[in-house]
């Protein structure tokens, strides 16, 4: 590969020296330092993940008791969503629905792998004082949060939250006459549309950095594994948001303009949405995976003292990902009307993505074997990330399969599949890299008992509230019913219901130990030093956190990202800047 | 202390299992059904649910291993005083390996999948076969049944309207004499071609007993789906796409009675039946635009 280097104003920048004291706005408002911007995105990013988790504890309320005021609350909430007794309705559990999921994929998931970590990690772990574009990764941040804010204001209108599903199905979404909320609709696609360009502006900025800033012999594979997951991720942002924002924009017209780009009673095509939306839909789920997918390979190659096992086959495997899955977007529309040889066409590519998968899987088995594996919190849910992944990506198989879709399609089988994918995948991993990173962000350690508590109450009320929806599924649930009650094939299940929402509520609880420990740890951690996990990386090298424009003098790099338990060494690790010495004898990477 | 963090995470892991297993009693023996599929009543069924057993021997199978291998692993290699970890870099023998043999089972199960998807479920429908319309709207389904001609005319999905929701050809003799009704009458063991259309909104044709789902799209016409069921009894109907307000409780009943029973039902219907109102001959003249 590339074996380039670009020197990135090496020997003129002096980091700290050349800082000078910014304004209250321009050091913590409109500041253009990727670090402090990293931290915006994960203070934003968390208040939207109370929110998404609150929206789901609604849902999930009204499926286990539904038709019974809310306690302490009902009353208080607003018309569009609940009777005047506060119990949830059914248009108002529609709105429910649709917002639990936008609000996790926009505003949670994605900015908290590519908002918080890209931003954070990729100068740091590459050697560069800042992003490319320090200005547009500022406004990227202030896109992203005024989209949150459009997104969600649609609780105020008085026909309240889009109903039409976070997948927007057109017609339904594209006539306020269908859907019932032709004003919430209409914020969705303002506010996805901004959260494009937020999206959008950032990938540009991340290519950018990582292909002109590295550090003197940073080549691209010596590059950690975060920074490859986030590069890819990158490029299909770059490639798949703006069919997306293009989409929502026609959405938009067909809502209010009197245009019928979806409507099919008026000559337009309904499923031209779900392959627009769809087309950027599955590159955007390996978007919301890949990035995790980085962050625990880096943190199960640290506590478990090892190099990463087939370092390459990580990156190959991760750019075959990204490849296979612009190719792959009709598995969500097997049943929808569309050609049934199509459906052949894309179970095949559909059955192809599953192999990286694999590979990637066996490679973290192999990262573990032989390996002196630490337990720490942030190793625990880099641990738990590998297993529920496996659970999420072999229940995809029975999705791939045509045949066996045609009965569990729209079931809570895939609810159950995609919760294993993104929340035991993707956010446990998100909560492993805070826990891991939290002292290099904030100079503080986080709390390790509490961790750990937050750890094994958070895997366990996971599976209990997530395996069973399997089961749920394969009964004939479908999704997105207010009420399975009404249905006489789903009354047996309901006691399965009550008992996947009681296992909710515990997750929900569970998750605030966490917000407790994140903030109780900022002011009240203890001092965290340089390099607390002992890690190779070039951020460990630094202050915690480390100062304006990162590196007093720009690191040389001399090794590859994993040089964990070198034989001939004092030490159990080599840090990236530092040359191998005389004495070890492995050739490393 | 790594002695102590490797059984606390031990201990979680055992807690839970145990949790698992409560939860499994508690949520209930009551019911037969709580746990797996509905029992199937279609002849397609039968082979989806083979398929679904075989994926889920494969994917079991896949599941135990790893997670054995896995955890077998953490509390092996957990850290030890005086034991360092292995230096390695990977194993391209095994990256082949495991390239591979995922890489064959996946293309067989796709040539598996892809056999049962054209041979069996989208086959041409038997000669025989009772051709229903089913409609969705904003928030219900309407059936139509061929009257004494057998024949359901033609249908697009253009004459769709609120006056003819089956968007039947008007300049389709073989139409006027259908009839409708609100309830899918079907006779046990005999093939039933349905064809699906919708006025509004993509509402969804969903019966989890005949393993059977299909999106009903506005200004589409699908007519490849058919069925047989196997079993008398009553069944229903489900809205599973999405479809507005209304959609927790769009549904409709099925009724599936033997022969003779359907028979007399049908004459009782077909007898009584005026020309569908949406099916007057016009002069339209035939468009084909599918």
């Amino acid at each position: 590969m590339s074996q380039t280097i670009v020197h990135s104003g090496a020997e003129t920048h002096t980091g700290t020296a050349h800082h000078h004291e910014l304004s209250f706005f321009h050091k913590y408002i409109w500041s253009e330092d990727h670090k402090t911007i990293a931290i915006q995105y994960l203070f934003a990013s968390l208040f939207f993940l109370l929110i998404g988790g609150l929206l789901a504890m609604g849902v999930r309320y009204q499926l286990a008791f539904s038709g019974q005021p809310i306690p302490l609350i009902g009353s208080l909430l607003p018309r569009w969503l609940v009777t005047d007794a506060g119990a949830i309705q059914p248009q108002g559990y529609n709105g429910l629905v649709t917002m639990h999921a936008t609000v996790m994929v926009f505003l949670v998931v994605m900015p908290l792998l590519v908002g918080v970590f890209g931003n954070f990690l990729i100068p740091l772990k590459i050697g560069a004082p800042d992003m490319a574009f320090p200005f547009f990764n500022a406004l990227s941040f202030w896109l992203f949060f005024a989209s949150g804010i459009i997104l969600l204001s649609s609780f105020f209108v008085p026909t309240g939250f889009p109903a039409a599903g976070w997948t927007s199905y057109a017609p339904l979404s594209a006539n306020g006459a269908y859907n019932g909320s032709q004003a919430g609709q209409s914020l969705w696609c303002v506010g996805i549309f901004i959260n494009g360009l937020a999206s959008i502006a950032g990938a540009v900025n991340y290519i950018t950095t990582i292909i002109n800033m590295r550090a003197p012999g940073m080549k691209m594979f010596r590059l950690p594994l975060p920074v490859w997951a986030l590069f890819i991720t990158a490029i299909l942002l770059l490639l798949a948001v703006p069919v997306l924002s293009a989409a929502a924009a026609m959405l938009f017209f067909d809502l209010n303009f009197g245009t019928s780009f979806f409507e099919a009673n008026r000559y337009g095509q309904p499923l031209m949405w779900q392959h627009l939306f769809w087309f950027f839909g599955h590159p955007e789920v390996y978007i919301l995976i890949l990035p995790a997918m980085g962050l625990v390979s880096e943190m199960l190659a640290v506590f478990s003292r090892k190099p990463i096992f087939g370092y390459k086959a990580m990156v190959y495997a991760m750019a075959a990902i990204g490849v296979l899955g612009f190719v792959v977007w009709g598995h969500h529309m097997f049943v929808s009307g569309m050609n049934l040889m199509l459906s052949s066409a894309f179970s095949f590519s559909t059955m192809l993505i599953a192999v990286p998968s694999a590979i990637k899987t066996f490679n973290w088995l192999g990262t573990v074997w032989g390996g002196s594996i630490r337990f720490t919190t942030a190793m625990c849910f880099a641990l738990a990330f590998v297993s529920m992944f496996v659970i999420g990506g072999l229940s995809g198989i029975y999705m791939a399969s045509t045949p066996v879709d045609l009965f569990i399609h729209h079931t809570y089988f895939i609810v159950a599949h995609i919760h294993y994918v993104l929340f035991g995948g993707s956010l446990f991993g998100i909560f492993g890299a805070i826990y891991f990173w939290y002292p290099k962000m904030f100079g503080h350690m986080m709390n390790e008992f509490w961790g750990k508590v937050h750890f094994v109450l958070s895997f366990m009320f996971f599976n209990l509230t997530f395996f069973p929806m399997h089961n749920l599924g394969l009964n004939g649930m479908p999704r997105r019913i207010a009420d399975p009650s009404l249905y006489d094939f789903l009354k047996s299940s309901q006691p399965l219901n009550i008992f996947v929402s009681l296992s909710a509520f515990g997750l929900g609880l569970s998750t605030l130990i966490f917000f407790v420990n994140f903030v109780y740890s900022m002011f009240k951690g203890p001092k965290a030093p340089r390099n607390p996990w002992n890690s190779t990386t070039l951020e460990w090298t630094l202050p915690s956190p480390p100062g304006h424009g990162n590196f007093p003098v720009t690191p040389t790099v001399y090794n590859g990202p994993y040089e964990y338990s070198v034989p001939g060494m004092d030490q159990d690790f080599l840090p990236q800047n530092q040359p191998a010495p005389e004495a070890a004898r492995v050739a490393v990477h | 202390m790594s002695f102590w963090r490797s059984s606390f995470a031990r201990c979680g892991l055992v807690l839970t299992v145990l949790l698992a297993g409560l939860g499994t009693c508690w949520a209930d023996p009551r019911t037969s059904n709580l746990w797996w599929m509905p029992e199937n009543a279609s002849e397609g069924g039968v082979y989806i649910d083979q398929l679904m057993w075989f994926i889920l021997f494969l994917t079991g199978i896949v599941f135990v291993l790893t997670q054995i291998v896995y955890i077998f692993f953490i509390v092996k290699y957990r850290a030890r005083k005086g034991v360092p970890a292995t230096y390695s870099h990977g194993n391209n023998r095994l990256e082949i390996i495991w390239t591979a043999i995922p890489t064959a089972i996946f293309i067989g199960l796709w040539g598996y999948s892809n056999h049962l998807w054209w041979d069996v479920l989208h086959s041409t429908p038997p000669a025989n076969s009772l051709q229903v319309g089913v409609a969705a709207y904003q928030f219900g389904f309407s059936f139509q049944y061929p009257g004494t001609d057998g024949k359901l005319g033609k249908a697009e999905a253009s004459f769709v309207s609120n006056d003819n929701m089956f968007g039947n050809d008007p300049s389709d003799p073989d139409a006027k004499d259908n009839f409708t009704s609100s309830v899918l009458e079907i006779p046990v063991n005999r093939p039933v071609h349905i064809r699906l259309d919708s006025k509004d909104v993509i509402h969804g044709f969903y019966i989890p007993q005949f393993r059977i789902y299909q999106d009903m799209v506005p200004g589409r016409m699908i007519d490849w789906v058919w069925f047989t069921p196997t079993k008398i009894g009553k069944f229903q109907l489900a809205c599973s796409q999405l479809c507005g307000s209304g959609h927790y409780n769009m549904k409709a009943d099925i009724e599936v009675v033997s022969e003779a029973d359907f028979e007399k039902w049908y004459q009782e219907k077909a007898k009584a039946v005026q020309p569908q109102p949406g099916a007057k001959l016009t002069s339209v003249t035939e468009t084909k635009d599918q």
